[in-house]
């Protein structure tokens, strides 16, 4: 199917993502995993808080846009010049750190510090919604269907685009979050 | 997917329930399809009726059910090698009161129950089997059911564990807590000081 090849790496990713929050995140203690690395650096724990918040307007938007019946486009998905942009300021290069340096929007920005199984649960049960929705974008118009962003959001952005966006911001924060458990692991010693 | 391997782990696991003739077997093993489901997959829904036995050649899965106002009670847990399917709908071809998913990408091996029936009816073997596989299942049943009642949550969890320590880093804890009737927080708290 043409909406495959845009998905199916985006599955992949989240899978991955969801696999590692199983097998090792929920074991580890609140102290390691709210441990923050630095001052003035996220710990996984606020890295995922961070995801979540994402999470918690994205999903909700992704499902009522889809709502809308559509069909999957005959050509394959091409991303937009606006959405491009922002996925590809998410990535990080091949060591894992970000390409760019940004700061998150405030309405973004970790406040305090909750049990980190709760962070860990919510973060679980997201990337599990998220998974669902991804398959069912396989019969959906990923460029016909728009979805507005979070942080402005008369901006409306192709389907295709905010899923990857919102795949590439997950990875991003993972990766932080999985630098800051080594740092805070050491730091345990 | 490899369906030869799979029938290769269903006879490996029927052999140690009740031995099948040869004869027997080749009938049995001749009624399962390979299946595969990517996560979270909703298999069967409450209101519909059961048609599939299952045999987990890979993967987990639920069986739950859901209280209109949300709330969930999560049955039972099925991973390889077993049967898995809402067992009572699928007997008694009625309407299933219970949902049953992938927790994690699953492959089966899966049987029509009526070819199934048909091999009980005509088979001794094959009805031994699948009286003693019920068997297994209802002495499981019975003995959560104990558990639920009297356990502690403490003690709960220490079953857990003893039972299957491997499912705390292939489950979302969440389904765990709700399986074993305690909240989140209780199980957060018992995962950090439990030692077994």
């Amino acid at each position: 199917m043409n909406n495959s090849r845009w998905l199916q790496p985006l599955q992949q990713q989240t899978e991955t993502m969801l696999s590692q929050a199983i097998a090792q995140w929920q074991v580890l203690p609140h102290a390691v995993f709210a441990q923050a690395p630095q001052a003035n650096s996220w710990s996984a724990n606020e890295c995922l808080q961070h995801l979540n918040s994402y999470g918690d307007y994205y999903l909700p938007a992704i499902e009522k846009a889809m709502q809308q019946h559509s069909t999957p486009s005959t050509h394959p998905f091409k991303a937009g010049w606006l959405g491009g942009w922002f996925t590809r300021m998410m990535q990080t290069n091949p060591t894992g750190q970000p390409a760019k340096k940004m700061k998150a929007p405030k309405q973004h920005v970790p406040v305090a510090l909750p049990p980190s199984h709760e962070v860990i649960a919510r973060f679980i049960d997201q990337q599990e919604q998220l998974l669902q929705l991804l398959q069912q974008a396989e019969t959906s118009n990923l460029s016909r269907i728009k979805v507005p962003i979070s942080i402005a959001p008369m901006i409306k952005l192709q389907l295709g685009d905010v899923l990857a966006f919102l795949v590439a911001h997950n990875h991003r924060h993972v990766q932080q979050a999985h630098r800051a458990l080594q740092a805070a692991s050491a730091l345990q010693g | 997917m490899d369906t030869a391997s799979a029938l290769a782990q269903l006879h490996d696991f029927t052999q140690r329930i009740v031995p099948l003739q040869p004869q027997e077997w080749e009938a049995f093993s001749s009624i399962w399809s390979p299946m595969e489901a990517s996560r979270k997959t909703l298999l069967t829904k409450a209101g519909d009726t059961e048609r599939y036995l299952y045999f987990v050649v890979e993967g987990i899965q639920r069986i739950y059910y859901s209280k209109p106002d949300g709330k969930e009670a999560t049955l039972v847990f099925s991973y390889a090698p077993s049967f898995a399917g809402v067992i009572d709908s699928l007997l008694l071809q009625q309407p299933s009161r219970y949902y049953m998913e992938t927790l994690t990408q699953s492959r089966f091996l899966r049987a029509h129950v009526q070819q199934w029936q048909q091999l009980v009816a005509t088979h001794s073997g094959i009805a031994a089997l699948s009286h003693k596989a019920l068997l297994l299942a209802m002495s499981g049943i019975m003995e959560r059911m104990t558990e639920l009642q009297c356990f502690t949550a403490e003690e709960k969890f220490r079953r857990l564990l003893q039972r299957s320590p491997h499912v705390l880093q292939l489950i979302p804890h969440k389904y765990l807590a709700n399986y074993l009737s305690i909240d989140a927080s209780t199980f957060s708290k018992l995962l950090g000081t439990v030692r077994i």
